[in-house]
């Protein structure tokens, strides 16, 4: 069974169709890239998926279950999260309690009476928040106001976030977007590293082709909101309608 | 503590190497400041005992300071009464970040469930009012919320006002031969328990000159009860998941947190500590009447609460304090007057102490700190680093990227 399914995905904003009978399946374990040019519907699939938009027609099912009556919360607690295009995390607060807020959600289901019970009486919270902030090689800097963090350790905090909630399927927004070679050379890795620990399968929106063609399994090109071409990393390098929709001159 | 701390460095999955102990006692300190807010509950209901008892001695009784400041004993009384309401609003807009302007209403139908109990069904029994007052303040809370959380930000500011507004004329006007519209309920408040008269002076406290009577013993103790819920509610994950909501409400949906109902209780609760308050305020008044729902009120306590500090908890006594001393003692030699000069002020802190009365002192202490201790204050520093200042509650919805 697919882990994350759509089914004739439509999505109109008044007269525009940002996504066109988008047929997509994603199988366990896989490591899937979403690309297209400019204003293709990738950010639009994406929040279709995590039910930030509502679908004009069409179903989402994940592990087979339709998921377009849920709300973004449930849809988190289904196992589907998402890490967003900019850094997406709580600013004020200190990177441990970033990771604490996620690690809550994660731990205690969307919602509980708990008001009058201690925070600290949760030990699994804090070994939550741990964990994921090692995995992301921000515990030495869990003290830091989230705000102080440099932009790359920002946006590793946001995928930290994300992960915390141990989900089946993760979403990416381009989790380099705006960073230096080094930040995303390192945020590569961190994205790989996870992938062998935790054996997670994510769908990788993103812009740089390096990226895309080296960590994929499999690629969907979306142009204008529909599907038009799906592979391999070679298959996908090789597609004529690929090169002429995004790649143009880039890989001749 | 220990045992806690066995199960953090036993729980989590191999800790880097060499890192153990470091990280181990990293944890500990971490979690330690958990709230915050600094120190534990215990050490903060202490302290709050002691303000409660020392403030009216200093107010009105002591010699020079009282003789400045012109205080008198009935006024501390109402001052803890309003700290309470500013406390719950807290809350509600500095740590969760929603800003209401109808909190008049669970104020108000707090004293006026408590007025009404006395005048129609005789039962005048202080301790079963203040029951009555917070849970029809919850009730209140739970519907206005519930119709009012549909909409962020000014939106939700606006559908506050508005419905304290139709509740304040509906008590005012349909309602009016019940509650006694413009005039009012006036009660007969029974005694403490049936038998302590709640004006009395208490045995040998009050000829010290600490505790100035019955009443003002019980707002007290229920101050420091107040204050260790409040406290508690912050130090469980609902504090963290407030501020989180505050910080970035977006973020907080995805992570799976279920930001509609955790915002509707931050608005039920602090619907508690108003209704709570308000029937408090009946039992002071010995009155109840419609103007406590008037959107004025409401007004009052979001000044309170800023001048205070946003986002400080204790700071709401200090707000509620100045306030009520301004409009209160001020206004004798000033009149009208004090008006202005309230505004002056609020200008005045909003501009030099975004974290209010409270941020400003806590400001000046680390200050002192830093010039007499230098490296010594460090613990200090650590329990009390938590919470960054109080800040105004940022409109955090637009961090996450994309239109919808």
């Amino acid at each position: 069974m697919s882990l994350l399914e759509t089914e004739g995905l439509v999505k109109r904003f008044g007269g525009v169709t940002a996504t066109d009978h988008v047929d997509v399946s994603i199988e366990p374990d896989e490591r899937v890239s979403l690309i297209g040019p400019n204003g293709a519907g990738k950010s639009t699939f994406i929040n279709l998926v995590t039910r930030r938009l509502d679908p004009t027609e069409g179903d989402i099912r994940f592990k087979g279950e339709s998921i377009v009556q849920k709300e973004p919360h449930e849809v988190v607690q289904a196992g589907v999260s998402k890490s967003f295009q900019q850094a997406s995390i709580f600013p004020d607060l200190s990177v441990l309690d970033n990771a604490r807020i996620a690690a809550l959600g994660a731990d205690h289901g969307a919602f509980g009476f708990n008001f009058l019970k201690r925070l600290d009486s949760y030990p699994e919270i804090d070994r939550i928040a741990r964990t994921t902030l090692q995995d992301v090689g921000l515990w030495g800097q869990r003290d830091t106001t989230a705000s102080d963090l440099p932009y790359g350790d920002k946006r590793r905090l946001e995928i930290g976030i994300a992960l915390a909630a141990e989900p089946d399927l993760l979403l990416m927004d381009e989790p380099t977007a705006g960073m230096s070679p080094e930040e995303t050379k390192a945020t590569v890795d961190l994205i790989e590293e996870v992938k062998q620990e935790r054996s997670l399968t994510y769908l990788l929106v993103e812009h740089d082709m390096e990226i895309v063609f080296d960590i994929s399994d499999r690629i969907i090109v979306l142009n204008r909101g529909s599907v038009i071409a799906e592979g391999t990393p070679e298959e996908i390098r090789e597609d004529e309608d690929v090169q002429d929709a995004y790649l143009g001159g880039v890989e001749a | 503590m220990s045992e806690d701390h066995q199960l953090r460095s036993d729980g989590g999955t191999a800790p880097a190497t060499g890192e153990d102990a470091t990280s181990a006692n990293g944890t500990e300190k971490a979690t330690s400041r958990v709230p915050g807010l600094g120190g534990d509950e215990g050490r903060i209901i202490g302290l709050t005992a002691l303000a409660v008892l020392l403030f009216p001695f200093l107010f009105a009784e002591a010699p020079v300071i009282s003789d400045i400041i012109q205080g008198y004993a009935g006024l501390t009384t109402l001052i803890l009464i309003w700290g309470i309401f500013a406390m719950g609003y807290d809350l509600l807009h500095g740590f969760t970040g929603l800003l209401s302007f109808g909190h008049a209403a669970f104020w108000g139908a707090g004293g006026i469930a408590a007025g009404l109990l006395v005048e129609y069904a005789g039962m005048n029994l202080p301790l079963v009012l203040v029951v009555v007052g917070t849970v029809v303040g919850v009730l209140l809370a739970w519907l206005i919320g519930f119709l009012s959380l549909r909409r962020g930000g000014i939106y939700f500011a606006i559908l506050t006002l508005a419905f304290g507004q139709m509740i304040y004329f509906t008590i005012f006007g349909p309602l009016g031969p019940i509650t006694g519209g413009e005039d009012g309920l006036l009660l007969t408040i029974g005694d403490l328990f049936g038998v302590i008269p709640l004006n009395a002076g208490v045995p040998v406290l009050t000829p010290l000159g600490f505790i100035p009577s019955w009443l003002y013993l019980i707002v007290g103790i229920f101050v420091v009860i107040s204050v260790a819920v409040a406290y508690r509610v912050l130090n469980s994950p609902y504090g963290l998941i407030f501020k989180a909501i505050r910080e970035n409400e977006q973020r907080a949906e995805f992570v799976g947190l279920n930001v509609w109902r955790y915002k509707l209780m931050a608005f039920i609760l602090s619907g508690a500590f108003a209704g709570f308050a308000g029937a408090l305020h009946t039992i002071y008044n010995g009155a109840a009447s419609a103007s406590a729902f008037y959107w004025i009120v409401s007004g009052d306590v979001v000044i309170m609460s800023i001048l205070g500090g946003v986002g400080t908890l204790f700071g709401a006594f200090l707000g509620a304090g100045v306030y009520l001393y301004m409009s209160n003692i001020l206004e004798t030699f000033v009149g009208t007057l004090w008006h202005v000069m309230l505004g002056l002020l609020f200008v005045i802190v909003v501009w030099l102490f975004p974290g209010g009365i409270w941020g400003g002192i806590r400001a000046l202490r680390d200050l002192l700190t830093d010039l007499i201790g230098g490296g010594g204050s460090e613990p200090e520093a650590a329990t009390d680093g938590g919470e960054p200042g109080a800040r105004a509650p940022a409109d955090a919805g637009s961090d996450g990227g994309e239109n919808r």
